[in-house]
């Protein structure tokens, strides 16, 4: 249940370490965001010498919660912190890799491009 | 084998004792390695696969059709469970990437009926997704910076029947 303001961090090598949410894509008006959407964030820490800087305004996908994710089986999957991967308007990552297990529910919503790059998928 | 319960944390107290349970159990088994019942080589797991892996050739081959450079088929299941295999290949321009993608499409529909979900757009790196098959179309740049064959780098490569082109160099 990420929201705006909400901080989350960051799962991949872009160079970005905390995002803030600003803003939910989708839906106009909509109050929180789960696993698999996409969100506009803004950059509040990043890594020295990276090519995404502090205040950098992105598109990130939400990649982990602490909200748990149900499954139609009844299995519910839950974070112990909620992460992102950051993204370009084509939709590619912008980090070459990406680290924490992935839910497979991010390839039913076109994101397979992270689940390829994922060390693991739930 | 079958192992009879000893009480384990008894027996390491005493550490001298130790390596005479040991060897006792040595002796009296034999050296005996777990070995999982369905361990088989790698690549007979490829047999099992064998209609996924006609398509996955059949579409690297439409793929050097059009010229597609690099063409890497790689057999990924046994690190990922949820696919069977990755066909990378490069591309050097947009409208490239737009056919290549176009005619594996139309393969998929028309001899295999299976209708890929991924980029509908082209994109500098196109992904269509088969179910068992993930076809993975860069530009010669995404491939280098996004590096997949490193990170299944322990992935068999399939052998392609064809010539595979190098890709051209581009002053």
């Amino acid at each position: 249940m990420i929201q705006p303001q909400t901080r989350l961090n960051v799962a991949d090598n872009s160079g970005a370490r905390e995002l803030m949410c600003i803003r939910i894509i989708g839906t106009s008006n909509r109050r929180y965001a789960h696993i698999g959407d996409v969100i506009v964030a803004v950059i509040k820490e990043a890594i020295p010498n990276s090519p995404l800087e502090k205040s950098e305004v992105i598109r990130a996908v939400i990649v982990r919660t602490c909200k748990e994710l149900k499954r139609n089986n009844g299995m519910k999957i839950r974070y112990d912190d909620n992460a992102a991967v950051v993204i370009d308007q084509e939709g590619n990552p912008k980090g070459t890799r990406i680290f924490g297990a992935i839910a497979r529910e991010l390839r039913q919503l076109n994101f397979t491009k992270i689940v390829s790059l994922a060390p693991e998928v739930l | 084998r079958v192992f009879s319960s000893f009480n384990v944390r008894a027996f390491l107290q005493n550490a001298e004792d130790v390596d005479e349970v040991f060897d006792d159990l040595f002796n009296k088994y034999g050296k005996v390695v777990f070995r999982r019942n369905e361990q088989r080589p790698s690549i007979a797991e490829v047999d099992d696969d064998a209609e996924t892996l006609s398509f996955a050739v059949a579409v690297a081959k439409v793929a050097s059709d059009v010229k597609a450079g690099d063409i890497k088929v790689l057999f990924v299941k046994p690190l990922v469970y949820w696919t069977r295999f990755f066909i990378i290949a490069t591309a050097f321009s947009r409208p490239q990437i737009d056919a290549i993608a176009s005619r594996i499409r139309d393969l998929g529909e028309k001899q295999y009926g299976k209708v890929p979900s991924g980029d509908t757009k082209p994109n500098s790196w196109t992904l269509l997704d088969f179910g068992d098959v993930v076809v993975h179309i860069f530009l010669p740049e995404q491939r280098d910076y996004y590096n997949l064959e490193e990170f299944y780098g322990n992935a068999k490569s399939i052998d392609l029947p064809f010539e595979n082109q190098p890709p051209p160099f581009r002053g």
